[in-house]
């Protein structure tokens, strides 16, 4: 898993089954301030291994496609794993 | 047949009552008593009518919006008042509502849009909801049947025979590393008991690369093999019942997606989730690596790169896990294992191969010489496992006017007819750099690939599968736009008669990982939505089209017309017949010099 560190062992995250995609509009002066955001954005939730799919900037802000991947093909998969009910 | 219910529908909408109005057309036909009342009644006027009969069920239906969850709450107390809530129970569906949203509110169960009825009926009648009950059934069909395989153009089909004759005559008494590799291999699966010894053959025709795995299990570049109790996590995933077909009109093409993530255990789960939305079938996607070593590995094979290894194992794997309604594509096209794919192509009696001489070897960097010998090999498996074989025009992509193209396509074609094999036609819809650079889709994408792919039809008259995946140099990195692309694409695949199409994910122009499953999902949704949309209507070409198609005839016809010349399909492919270095063609070098005369 690629995000192994920073992610609970009991988190709903090891039942996913590939990535999570974070679609949204940042607001920011350019597109190379909106990756550097975007980005942070990622590791602020956890997501080590994370890349940003697609990304349009139209002078307010981008609207952008983030992706956070918990499974590579290839990976040991848990999507079986106990996870804590709330 | 359940005991009958009394049941009591309420449009409880000022507008839309249409969905508990299907409901109750449903309900009717099992046999039930069933009042709908009018639409937009006052609260008031419902508990009165309700409390008119003694019904089972009363069905409220509305969409929920602000202020909606009030007006329903204020309607349940009503019904409670009303001493109705001890008598029967109360029902919710609509948008947006959700089991949990009903329960909050005071129902006692709720059901939103998308619900499967059999699951309302299976609440009505109190009976244990039949998982299997509404799923999609699914016939797989043989898409070449209707097909005559006939020549429709007499000159070029003259000259298909002849270059066909040619080719299947040398082909006869030739042999080549690749296709003593599949015999035994063939000889290994028949006979597993002696695999061993057959075993040490192999492994003296293998390149030293994969002559290690064998004898030390060492790892070939980035692969690692899985383990079984990996591969096991597949037992966990639950199967998929699709309720919906992609295609609203029996006439919209089948719809097939590519799966090769590196992974055989997540290619199968993506296979799994793609079967519950309704796609038709899978094309596994192999390394373009592994077409250029001599020897195929063993074992459930993963890489960490795209394409996913052909190894028998892993055909097994997807084989046994995925459902067998789905059809299910190998390709043995392009390379040096192109014998011992369909090899296993036939043992695990997939659905469909692939094997295009003339891409392979012009684009995909084998030898000419070597994949004609092999491929032909590749088309007799075809032939005598029964499943049809598809050549892709995907040297289109690399600059390949499809005049050329399609020559090679057709002399693919033509040569399994005579093998008694049957070819399906994969022309692209795409935007080519031919295209691009010479203008023909300036004013929109319809004209050139609908005259390119009609130039094919009034050539042969075989199936066509658009590929691949459709829409292919149209795609964008936002989802919406890829997603739309695709399913314009999807449209334009049904309006020229396609069979079938493959199609790609919101993911196609991302470059720096796997396809995600829920991008799959996105370019899913919007076919089934373009499909609904379009219906028996069509797309409509200009009459730029018919010369499109006229022009691309005749390019096919100066093509074979120079193969002939030349002496035959290998002479064409290697002296520029089909493609020269000016339009991004250039023979392969990978197993030149290998074929020997038996």
């Amino acid at each position: 898993m690629n995000n192994e560190r920073q992610i609970p062992k009991d988190s709903v995250l090891h039942r996913v089954l590939d990535a999570v995609d974070l679609e949204t509009f940042l607001v920011c002066d350019s597109e190379t301030e909106g990756k550097g955001l975007a980005l942070r954005l990622l590791r602020e939730l956890g997501f080590a291994d994370g890349d940003i799919v697609s990304i349009a900037y139209n002078g307010v802000g981008v609207r952008v496609r983030l992706r956070g991947t918990l499974y590579k093909p290839g990976d040991e998969y848990h999507w079986d794993k106990d996870v804590a009910e709330e | 047949m359940s005991e009958k219910k009394n049941l009591l529908l309420v449009p409880f909408d000022p507008v839309h009552d249409v969905g508990i109005r299907l409901v109750g057309q449903r309900l009717k036909a099992r046999g039930h008593r069933v009042t709908v009342l009018p639409p937009d009644l006052p609260a008031s006027e419902v508990v009165k009518r309700a409390q008119q009969d003694r019904y089972d069920h009363i069905l409220i239906g509305r969409t929920m919006g602000y202020g909606v969850a009030q007006v329903l709450g204020r309607l349940v107390d009503q019904l409670e008042a009303a001493g109705l809530r001890q008598k029967c129970s109360l029902v919710l569906g609509g948008k947006a509502v959700t089991p949990e949203l009903a329960a909050e509110l005071g129902f006692d169960a709720g059901f939103p849009p998308t619900s499967n009825v059999e699951a309302i009926l299976a609440y009505v009648e109190g009976k244990p909801l039949d998982d299997a009950a509404g799923a999609l059934k699914r016939k797989k069909r043989d898409i070449t049947e209707k097909y005559s395989y006939e020549w429709r153009h007499a000159e070029i089909g003259r000259l298909l025979e002849t270059l066909a004759e040619e080719a299947v005559a040398w082909s006869e008494g030739v042999t080549s590393p690749g296709i003593e590799r599949a015999e035994l291999r063939r000889a290994m699966l028949e006979d597993p008991e002696n695999k061993e010894r057959i075993l040490a053959d192999y492994i003296r025709l293998c390149d030293d690369l994969i002559a290690g795995h064998y004898r030390s299990g060492a790892p070939v570049g980035r692969t690692r093999i899985m383990s079984d109790s990996e591969v096991r996590i597949l037992e966990r995933l639950k199967v998929a019942l699709p309720t919906r077909r992609l295609q609203h009109s029996d006439h919209h093409p089948l719809c097939i997606f590519f799966a090769g993530s590196g992974c055989p255990v997540m290619d199968v789960a993506h296979t799994m989730v793609a079967d519950g939305w309704g796609v038709d079938g899978m094309i596994l996607v192999d390394p373009s690596w592994n077409a250029r070593v001599e020897g195929m590995m063993e074992g459930y094979v993963a890489q960490e790169e795209d394409g996913t290894v052909v190894t028998g194992d892993n055909v097994a794997l997807m084989k046994k896990y995925i459902n067998p309604d789905l059809y299910f594509q190998v390709r043995f096209h392009r390379g040096l294992n192109t014998a011992e794919y369909s090899v296993y192509a036939e043992h695990y009696g997939i659905d469909f191969g692939k094997i295009n001489p003339c891409y392979g070897s012009l684009h995909g960097g084998t030898d000419p010489e070597r994949l004609v010998a092999d491929g032909l090999y590749g088309m007799r498996a075809a032939a005598r496992g029964g499943f049809p074989f598809d050549m892709p025009g995907n040297d289109e992509l690399s600059g390949t006017p499809p005049g050329q193209t399609f020559a090679g396509m057709l002399v693919a074609a033509a040569i399994g007819r005579r093998l008694g094999a049957r070819p399906v036609l994969k022309p692209l819809l795409c935007y080519s750099p031919y295209a691009m650079l010479h203008g023909q889709m300036d004013s929109n994408f319809i004209d050139y690939n609908y005259g390119k792919i009609k130039a094919l039809q009034s050539i042969l008259d075989a199936p066509v599968w658009c590929g691949e995946p459709v829409g292919f140099n149209t795609h964008e990195d936002d989802r919406s736009q890829s997603a739309t692309t695709t399913a314009l694409h999807a449209l334009l695949a049904d309006a020229v008669g396609a069979e079938a199409l493959t199609f790609a994910s919101t993911d196609e122009s991302y470059s720096r990982g796997p396809i995600v499953m829920a991008s799959r999902i996105d370019t899913i949704n919007s076919i089934r939505t373009a499909f609904r949309f379009l219906g028996d209507a069509s797309i409509t070409p200009t009459a730029k089209a018919e010369e499109y198609r006229d022009r691309v005839t005749e390019e096919i016809h100066q093509a074979l017309q120079c193969a002939v010349e030349k002496g035959g399909f290998v002479k064409g492919l290697y002296e520029g017949c089909f493609g020269d270095v000016s339009v991004g063609a250039k023979p392969g070098r990978s197993g030149r010099n290998t074929v020997r005369k038996k």
